[in-house]
């Protein structure tokens, strides 16, 4: 399963989401962020691993990981799936119980949320339709992500409903190069 | 609790217990814990072409590593004889966060176990169990010679006068009849063969032994070789869609081919990866997983099917 004609992504801004929201006003501006962490599995319900350095393809994904190599739960279905992103915020706050949707908090580790960034001060909501950077990397949102039941099996964890509407970012890679936690994250347009 | 995480285990510990049964440690190379598991459980094992399960023996309260034991089958289908190659004391082994299908009743009362050769392994961990919350058990354990019985010293250990061995080489057969009859109230865990299942629940039918009383861990799907099956249709009902399964197709196969993502495993009805929830229809039980009382609502897609119509809760 790791030849290319297996992996099957959708280019981001050819999402309809994308699409809807190209040339749209909004969004809020003038933000920095910052990478954490980055995280990888080798294959659907494998364990996600943490890199140091990340080796993004533009049109592909990350080096290594599932979606790259096709070998992920998702990968027979089209998608923008090259490389997605979550919130630290949006972490934090299910570790609050914020707002209290199930019996108490939710701790998700960074190695649990099968993102495979993990960005703080990044409003990934508004990017839908926007290019921005990762260090040298140039992404763009192409869909918001949203959760499944897939995580809560694997978690055994009620994940559903606390991640609905902050469950990250689905992007497509733009521009390739290599990426690392401190990278600093931008909007370009 | 279908679909299982999978790690990266390292072997930390291979030495054979029996001249074909290789026992395996294995922890996790960064974190010290391992996901939790009770008495009974298995794990997936990654093998080359496939995954097979194994009941963990080791001692739940025991986070840092998994025990499992592994039989080579001459006539298998090549993925234990891959482990045997393959699995030496630093290597690498993909292994599934544990399962169970095969849990110890709370409900306490009086216990009898039943192992059979390489069955011991749920059996030994149950047994370790009810010996640390000192309940009234028995363990009955099933082989050719003692030389030849995996684990046999570990549940010695564990079970002391409460073990009773049945050594056929020493003309010593375990009468299930004569079982059953000193068994009468209390709970029944068997694993092994399947002529050893197979003798005990003749028994069972025979003596009107409770059949809520009696549990086990299958080795094999349930071969029927007289099943013929026939194609059937199928309702999604989140979306009302229809779909045909024919005949020479599984349910799990047409699901998949129609982007319904169901994570599976060993696809012969044993290791409970792909279960699904039915709302209506005639449905066709051919899994070796699930209880009577889940199969009003619920079934396994690999091998089950259905007469007519089915409304799946999807």
């Amino acid at each position: 399963m790791t030849d290319e004609t297996s992996v099957k992504q959708i280019e981001a801004f050819a999402h309809p989401a994308a699409q809807a929201a190209l040339g749209v006003e909004g969004g809020t501006t003038g933000w920095k962020g910052e990478l954490l962490h980055i995280h990888i599995a080798p294959a659907a319900s494998y364990e996600m691993e943490e890199l140091t350095e990340a080796t993004c393809v533009a049109g592909r994904g990350i080096e290594g990981d599932r979606y790259y190599l096709g070998t992920g739960t998702y990968s027979p279905r089209p998608d923008v799936r090259e490389i997605t992103l979550i919130e630290q915020e949006a972490l934090d706050a299910l570790a609050r119980n914020d707002p209290p949707l199930q019996e108490g908090p939710v701790v998700l580790a960074p190695e649990e949320h099968r993102r495979n960034l993990t960005v703080r001060g990044v409003p990934l909501n508004h990017l839908v339709g926007r290019r921005f950077r990762v260090g040298e990397v140039v992404l763009r949102g192409g869909r918001l992500n949203f959760p499944c039941k897939y995580l809560e099996n694997l978690l055994d964890r009620p994940l559903f409903l606390p991640l609905y509407n902050r469950s990250g970012l689905n992007c497509g890679i733009e521009t390739s190069g290599t990426i690392r936690p401190g990278d600093v994250i931008e909007l370009l347009d | 609790m279908s679909d299982r995480l999978i790690m990266k285990l390292r072997v930390v510990g291979a030495r054979l217990t029996t001249p074909d049964v290789l026992m395996l440690d294995l922890q996790h190379p960064k974190r010290p814990a391992l996901p939790a598991w009770t008495a009974g459980a298995h794990v997936d094992v990654m093998v080359a072409g496939g995954v097979r399960q194994y009941s963990l023996w080791g001692d739940p309260e025991d986070r840092g590593r998994y025990r499992i034991a592994v039989k080579r089958e001459a006539g298998g289908r090549g993925g234990s004889k891959w482990i045997h190659d393959h699995a030496r004391e630093g290597s690498e082994l993909h292994v599934s966060a544990p399962r169970n299908h095969f849990g110890l009743d709370g409900k306490g009362g009086r216990y009898v176990l039943v192992a059979g050769g390489i069955g011991v392994t749920p059996i030994l961990a149950m047994a370790r169990v009810l010996a640390a919350g000192e309940a009234d058990f028995t363990v009955h354990y099933c082989a050719r010679n003692a030389a030849q019985a995996p684990l046999l010293d570990e549940l010695r250990a564990v079970c002391g006068d409460r073990l009773t061995t049945w050594f056929s080489q020493e003309g010593r057969r375990l009468d299930v009849h004569t079982l059953l009859a000193r068994a009468a109230g209390a709970e029944l865990y068997a694993c092994g063969p399947n002529s050893l299942t197979a003798a005990l629940e003749t028994a069972i039918a025979a003596q009107g032994f409770p059949a809520d009383l009696y549990h086990r861990e299958h080795f094999a799907a349930l071969s029927d070789a007289d099943f013929v099956p026939d194609s059937f249709e199928v309702v999604i009902t989140s979306s009302g869609r229809k779909l045909h399964v024919p005949a020479d197709r599984s349910l799990l196969e047409v699901l998949r081919d129609n982007h319904f993502v169901r994570g599976s495993s060993c696809e012969i009805g044993v290791c409970g990866s792909c279960e699904c929830g039915y709302v209506s229809g005639d449905v066709i039980h051919r899994d070796a997983v699930l209880g009577v009382k889940a199969r009003a609502s619920r079934l396994m897609p690999c091998v089950s099917r259905a007469r007519g119509s089915l409304t799946l809760d999807l």
